[in-house]
């Protein structure tokens, strides 16, 4: 076969070569660990996108296949000892997979059609949600990422409710800072907190506000795209998102977060996104305001006493690392710190709490058995920490948590980080 | 290509979803953890019961088919690599520890159980298994069976043989073979144990191992000695153990690694440094107290420019994880990296560390040492950047030099990573040639058809 134009791939190319096949990553990948095959492995998978590289495979639905089989955790990264960064290969080889194949449906429709403009997600989400209650009984905390929310229909999960009222329509667009105002900060709320969770969002806007901070919603921020380019590898569908969010949250300190996905991403548009000099410069710029709330808190505005809610009194709850913060961002005592100094609580560390719960997003869509197989292990550490609630910082693995708790009948509560503080 | 019929067969005894055929799985099961060498199957079978082996085993035979035996492929000598199609045979999902007995201190446990993972239940029994392949986070307990695996512990514990009483073992026939047992002591004719450890899935296949255990020492110590001269700490090395010390480890980074450590780490060691020993003593809380007082001072007297314990198990972790990431700054460093694995007697250290300069400085690749001092085991890792034909001659004269000279001293070809493919060229010059021929038959008694991992070990299999 004729030598093929990998774009993505060879952006990363030097990357390529970092793996030396020792093989370590067996021990720590999730879905190695469930699979034991090769090509669930980092190793393999790296093989494979250098055996498309050389020609010696081609782009078809086989490796397409394979190479959705990550969570994209990092963990094996975070454990090499060559620090190789196979899920950056993974996500530009399914950039390559999308543009030689298109999207498998119906994500390709969802993601370009609905997800990449707000008005029509929200337009879905309402009639969704008026027929939530006929096609499936209504229950309560499940779903991911509202980017999959639609193609999840039909699957058997446990959807969460829409919110009667989307979060841009119950907060203004600027809130100001009660008392001195020190800084003027863009709240970036993802798809969950938008249509899903809006409580959340004016929680995190609140205690913002209360600290001192100016917090703008911009009105034309849109999807963060994690879905788009690092779970499918639509690059070209999320340059347009990655360009309406950066110009929205121009002249702004910081660009915060309460969504570790969403923080992730967003920092992740240079890398992956870039694709001119100019693109480069504003996504760089805007990358580098991106803060999780939790590092925002705890690293910019110094903040170290935190209140919990009366209904956490007397509670044990423990942290469950999303990746995306973890792994990704670097941020893991932040959250903990956070935890710890919740007066009339107690905080208790699971075993293998930055362990991946198996969600990634598209993954747990498009594998939802492995995916399940997976969030047995967290849900096993969870009961071992014996904690009445378990905090998260990241929608994705709170339906994921919520999920699998609901399915092997866990009586443990799954919370967002900003849930138990006030 | 193997005849469809072959392939339904296989997944009528494992069952579909462990018998793989897709072009991209099969790409997967090409390699081992060496760099260059690679051959595709034409299947992968993942069996889950010695049963399930013996029968993949009898229709192997009854067709021809070459079988290639492994774990999770992280040996690096090219033993677990297809050269011809076939089968390969996964043993990843005959993952259960069968049994832990800590009056008899013995285990047994199926092929497909990772290092890590039995080290982890052991040391909740206060058990202790001491072979400690670097691999061990990856590598399962048939493959360092089938390798007779060692590390760097190997100095004072001894090699994966030493600690193996008894083998299930599948023949190329589908005949299921019990040989060892479960005691100790265990003088009942030939002793097939070992022959079947180290044989490089060459005779067999391993389905059950039964393991000699010793109860986990009470303490340990880390020391770390820094020297100007890579001679005089292979001088050392030869002072403690003549000094009737056998510490657990001791561990041999130059100063190519020690600046790679430096760069990514930081942990402060002197970037100047010519060589960094790591020592670990380990046994009853008095013992490894005096044993690391006299090891300090042997340092001392050996030339050391700073010989200290590790403060406490925080610092001794870090100086642990410099050195088990000493391979990866190697293996990164340049594109093509072979690590040798020729073995000396200790005695014979220094002299060797000099004639490796020697050699190095003659060739003009660099040489860059990292391993296990304590056994005569000190990687040499001959690297290159370039890909002209002529100069990758040159390396394979090279490593052919290091070998002789290892010879010269009294040493041995390889002393963990086995034969397999990386070192077969070789091997006739490492043995006699009556053993080499008796090694053959004893093969053809097991493998009459050769279809057992073949091409591994002998040149013209």
């Amino acid at each position: 076969m004729s030598r093929k134009e990998f774009t993505q791939i060879s952006r990363v190319a030097r990357e390529l070569e970092q793996c030396m096949k020792c093989g370590f990553c067996a021990y720590v990948c999730p879905v190695y660990q469930e699979e034991k095959t090769e090509a669930s492995l980092a190793r393999g998978k790296n093989e494979l996108v250098k055996l498309l590289v050389s020609g010696e495979l081609e782009i078809n639905r086989e490796l397409a296949d394979r190479l959705y089989k990550c969570t994209g955790c990092m963990t094996c990264t975070t454990n090499c000892p060559a620090r190789a960064e196979i899920p950056r290969i993974v996500v530009a080889a399914r950039a390559d997979i999308a543009g030689e194949m298109g999207m498998r449906f119906p994500y390709g429709l969802i993601y370009r059609q609905v997800l990449a403009k707000r008005g029509v997600m929200g337009l879905a989400l309402a009639v969704a949600s008026r027929l939530q209650g006929v096609l499936m009984p209504r229950t309560s905390g499940t779903l991911r990422h509202m980017p999959d929310f639609v193609s999840a229909f039909g699957k058997g999960r446990r959807i969460p409710s829409v919110a009667r009222k989307f979060l841009r329509r119950q907060v203004p667009e600027v809130t100001p800072a009660a008392g001195r105002r020190t800084l003027r900060v863009g709240y970036f709320s993802g798809c969950m907190n938008e249509f899903v969770s809006p409580e959340i969002g004016r929680r995190t806007i609140g205690l913002l506000a209360r600290r001192g901070v100016e917090v703008v919603f911009p009105r034309a921020q849109g999807c963060c795209g994690a879905a788009v380019f690092l779970g499918a590898g639509d690059f070209e569908t999320a340059r347009k998102m990655a360009d309406r969010n950066a110009a929205a949250f121009e002249g702004l300190d910081y660009v915060v977060t309460d969504c570790a996905t969403c923080a992730c991403a967003l920092t992740e548009y240079a890398h992956f996104l870039a694709d001119t000099p100019e693109r480069e410069e504003a996504y760089a710029r805007f990358s580098g305001k991106v803060r999780h709330v939790a590092s925002f808190l705890v690293d910019v505005l110094g903040a170290a006493d935190f209140r919990a809610p009366a209904l956490l009194d007397g509670k044990k709850v423990t942290w469950h690392d999303p990746c995306h913060l973890n792994r990704h961002l670097g941020v893991r005592e932040q959250p903990r710190r956070i935890l710890e100094s919740l007066d009339g609580v107690r905080y208790v560390e699971m075993p293998e709490a930055d362990r991946c719960c198996g969600m990634g997003g598209q993954f747990n869509l498009l594998h939802y058995e492995l995916s399940m197989k997976i969030a047995k292990r967290k849900s096993e550490s969870i009961e071992a920490a014996d904690a009445d609630i378990v905090v998260t910082a990241c929608p994705g693995c709170q339906l994921q948590l919520a999920d699998s708790a609901s399915r092997l009948d866990k009586p443990q509560r799954v919370m967002s980080l900003m849930d138990v503080i006030e | 290509m193997l005849k469809p019929e072959i392939i339904h067969r296989l997944q009528e005894i494992v069952g579909k979803d462990d018998v793989l055929s897709a072009r991209e799985d099969l790409a997967t099961y090409s390699y081992d953890g060496t760099t260059n060498w690679t051959g595709t199957p034409e299947v992968v079978v993942l069996p889950r019961t010695t049963e399930q082996i013996s029968e993949i085993m009898k229709l192997a035979t009854r067709h021809h088919i070459a079988v290639t035996p492994r774990g999770a492929g992280t040996n690096i000598s090219g033993g677990s690599v297809p050269t011809r199609g076939g089968i390969v045979l996964c043993t990843v999902k005959m993952n259960r520890v069968l049994d832990i007995n800590k009056t008899n201190l013995t285990a047994m446990v199926e092929p497909g159980v990772v290092l890590q993972d039995f080290n982890n239940m052991l040391a909740k029994e206060n058990l202790f298994y001491p072979p400690d392949p670097q691999s061990f986070l990856g590598c399962t307990m048939g493959g360092t069976i089938a390798e007779n695996s060692g590390g760097p512990l190997c100095v004072k514990y001894g090699v994966t043989k030493h600690y193996v009483l008894g083998l299930e073992v599948v023949l190329p026939s589908g005949y299921v073979m019990k040989v060892g047992g479960s005691t100790v002591k265990n003088r009942t004719g030939y002793d097939l144990v070992p022959l079947f450890t180290g044989s490089e899935g060459t005779l067999g296949v391993i389905t059950r191992i039964t393991l000699r255990l010793i109860p986990r020492p009470a303490a340990r110590r880390t020391l770390m000695a820094i020297f100007d001269d890579m001679t005089l700490a292979g001088a050392v090395v030869s002072s403690i153990l003549g000094a009737g010390i056998v510490p657990a480890k001791i561990e041999f980074v130059d100063n190519f690694v020690i600046r790679r450590i430096e760069e990514k780490m930081k942990i402060g060691l002197p970037v100047d440094a010519k060589t960094m020993l790591l020592i670990d003593v380990d046994g009853s809380e008095a013992a490894v107290e005096s044993e690391a007082e006299r090891i300090l001072e042997l340092l001392k007297e050996g030339g050391a420019r700073i010989a200290r314990r590790a403060k406490d198990e925080t610092e001794a972790a870090l100086y642990w994880k410099a050195r088990s990431a000493g391979f990866a700054a190697i293996y990164s460093a340049a594109r093509t990296v072979i690590a040798e694995d020729v073995t000396v007697p200790r005695d014979r250290l220094s002299e060797y560390i000099q004639r490796l300069d020697e050699i190095s400085r003659k060739s003009g690749f660099p040489i860059v040492l990292i391993g296990h001092a304590g056994d005569g085991n000190i990687h040499p890792s001959v690297s290159t950047d370039s890909t002209d034909k002529e100069d990758l001659e040159r390396l394979e004269d090279t490593l052919t030099a290091i070998f002789e000279m290892a010879l010269e001293l009294g040493g041995t070809l390889s002393g963990e990573h086995g034969i397999g493919l990386e070192k077969k060229r070789l091997l006739s010059r490492a043995l006699d040639p009556m053993a080499i021929d008796a090694m053959r038959k004893i093969k053809a008694i097991f493998d009459p058809d050769n279809i057992m991992n073949p091409d591994k070990i002998w040149e013209n299999a």
